[in-house]
């Protein structure tokens, strides 16, 4: 039987928390009317984008009986939704939660907030520092991203290596570039659409990716939220700009299939990465002598200075060797 | 997939304008975005109304076609607001835009109120002293004359707009173009002063671009830009450059971060390079908020930072 995920595509109201509520609680209905089993909510869907300073106004503890609440609409059913946590530390995070059952199954906080272009985030938030994927009642591993969690390539390899097959990456990402040779008049599209296509393929999982729709101070939020199937097919290309609710089907066994035809993942070296990685981050903190760097290169670079003689910075240089 | 982007022709047969390859843009999502845009500015401020200023250029053409596309003409008021000096074509071509979109209109003329404040006879050895004299003594006075003349026609008509967004319940839309922004070729408080831009990101060729593609009057497309500050007058004639040249350099300048060294190697002409750098560097106080002193615990802009629709902006 194939999953039916429900995607929902919503322009949110900048800091109308209850509005947002209101609205997420009628389209988890209208999804479970329509049979849905999965349903996703983009980045900040239950409070808006660009909050600044708003961010603190509408932030929820998780045991807000509001996010209680629509975890309770979340009988026989999987919904992930997105909003600003407060925790008990009180550092307010970009997260999205997995709700199931009536359960707050799972929350990820995002690990990476881009603070720069047109992007202020790590002025209002904290970053997450915990990557998990999750067993969920859809008989399979789920790993949730948000937004720039993508545009770091250890982000969905590290899901699909701890369980998930199926990667969600809920996002507010704002249009820009309107270059008329990019695929679909839009820059920002062309550039996620070719990492939703690598991810699929080279993770063999299933990617879904709910993107806003709306407007938001200068921001136009592009919509085009996707399915793509574990070999990298598009199963489903929303429309730019458009709210919607849509629903797509997917067969859970294109996963096994992609896996064992393809069988990447069984493939993959970790004990080379966490090697390598290991040296590169002693390295990089001048904890040990780089094996790769350029003579006369400071401690933590790579290159050497191209003109300057080299200077010792923190520590002396001359005790890692 | 590269697109190819054609040129209308004009009546003589030649492309309508030049549109460098690299800043054709996509015409069907700029209008998607501007419209969900404009529709968007309105519904958060609680207007569903606009009012512009309609000179009878591109640009605020192109803005009255994009803004009758996203809320309908019969929530439009375009304002015409000629000088006695102003070109009778700026006029004609205005009030063609007005009968094609079925907008509401209505004429100021600004003559008695620039001339109370000048006196009518400073205006006219004005302007006719910028369009003809040689001198250069006369020049640099009449110079300076001609640029406060029209730095206050454009803030009367900025007066004259504000004034028509009470009366006709509507918020002043924004007509200023991306290259004219760069180059500070603009009156701080006057043009410039708007609720929201729709075309303040696109550069003048896109302009022409957006313009063609929704059906801005070929006449309008195709007349040499002019502030039309005095007869004769055009923007290519007074800053010594055309707008094709001067938005690739911007673009590659400046959405591209490009060295100046790297935009001569392009082929660009260094002192004109260097000109235009001055430029965008000596207006950039004409795009940003002017600074508050910062004394108290929180201040607006610098850590008092609030979305300007946030819940309850809306005007009730």
């Amino acid at each position: 039987m194939p999953l039916r995920i429900a995607i929902a595509q919503i322009a949110p109201h900048l800091g109308g928390l209850e509005d947002n509520l209101q609205r997420h609680h009628e389209l988890i209905g209208q999804a479970r009317a329509g049979l849905a089993q999965l349903v996703v909510f983009p980045e900040l869907g239950l409070t808006g984008y660009q909050l600044q300073d708003l961010a603190a106004e509408v932030a929820m503890r998780l045991d807000d009986p509001r996010l209680a609440a629509l975890a309770a609409a979340t009988r026989d059913l999987s919904v992930a939704v997105s909003f600003v946590e407060e925790s008990a530390d009180h550092r307010l995070f970009i997260a999205a939660a997995l709700l199931e059952d009536g359960e707050i199954r799972h929350v990820h906080r995002k690990l990476f907030l881009p603070t720069y272009g047109l992007f202020d985030e790590r002025r209002f938030f904290a970053a997450g520092d915990v990557l998990r994927a999750v067993p969920s009642r859809l008989g399979l591993g789920v790993g949730i991203a948000i937004c720039e969690d993508f545009w770091h390539l250890g982000v969905p390899e590290l899901l699909a290596l701890d369980g998930a097959q199926i990667l969600l990456n809920v996002a507010s990402s704002p249009g820009r570039d309107l270059a008329a040779g990019n695929e679909v008049g839009l820059g920002t599209a062309s550039s996620w659409r070719i990492l939703m296509r690598t991810y699929a393929q080279l993770t063999t999982s299933l990617v879904v990716f709910c993107n806003r729709v709306g407007v938001e101070e200068s921001i136009s939020f592009w919509g085009g939220s996707e399915v793509i199937s574990p070999s990298g097919a598009v199963l489903f290309s929303g429309p730019l700009f458009d709210e919607g609710l849509f629903f797509v089907d997917v067969a859970l066994e294109d996963v096994r299939r992609e896996r064992i035809s393809l069988p990447l993942l069984r493939d993959e070296r970790l004990e080379l990465q966490v090697r390598e990685m290991s040296r590169i981050v002693a390295e990089r903190a001048g904890l040990a002598p780089d094996a790769t760097s350029e003579t006369g290169a400071e401690a933590g670079l790579d290159l050497a200075p191209a003109e300057a003689a080299p200077r010792e910075i923190g520590f002396a240089r001359g005790r890692a060797r | 997939m590269s697109a190819v982007v054609s040129v209308p022709t004009g009546s003589d047969g030649r492309p309508l304008f030049d549109l460098p390859p690299e800043l054709a843009i996509d015409t069907d999502v700029a209008r998607r975005v501007i419209g969900d845009f404009i529709r968007s500015q309105l519904a958060q401020s609680g207007f569903d109304r606009l009012v512009l200023g309609l000179s009878g250029g591109i640009d605020s053409a192109l803005v009255a076609y994009l803004s009758a596309e996203a809320i309908g003409a019969e929530r439009l008021l375009c304002v015409l607001m000629p000088y006695r000096t102003s070109a009778s074509a700026s006029r004609r071509d205005a009030e063609s835009v007005v009968a094609a979109l079925g907008c509401h209109s209505e004429v100021v003329d600004i003559s008695p109120m620039v001339d109370a404040y000048f006196g009518p006879e400073a205006g006219s050895r004005a302007a006719a002293a910028a369009a003809t004299t040689t001198e250069a003594t006369t020049e640099a006075t009449t110079e300076a004359s001609a640029v406060r003349r029209g730095n206050y026609m454009a803030r009367t008509r900025m007066a004259v707009l504000y004034d028509h967004s009470v009366t006709f319940g509507g918020l002043v839309v924004g007509t200023g173009n991306k290259t004219e922004s760069l180059i500070g070729y603009t009156t701080l408080f006057g043009d410039n002063a708007c609720a929201f831009n729709p075309i303040g990101d696109l550069y003048k060729s896109q302009v022409r671009q957006l313009a063609a593609a929704i059906g801005v009057p070929r006449p309008i497309i195709e007349k040499a830009p002019s502030a039309d500050l005095w007869p004769d007058q055009t923007d290519e004639g007074e800053g010594e450059f055309t707008y094709p040249i001067l938005d690739r350099m911007l673009y590659w300048r400046i959405d591209r971060r490009r060295s100046p060294a790297e935009i001569v190697a392009m082929g660009f002409e260094p002192a004109l390079v260097e000109r235009i750098d001055r430029m965008v560097a000596g207006s950039e106080f004409k795009r940003q908020v002017p600074p508050i002193a910062k004394l108290g615990p929180r201040t607006a802009g610098v850590d008092y930072l609030y979305p300007r629709r946030r819940p309850g902006s809306k005007r009730p």
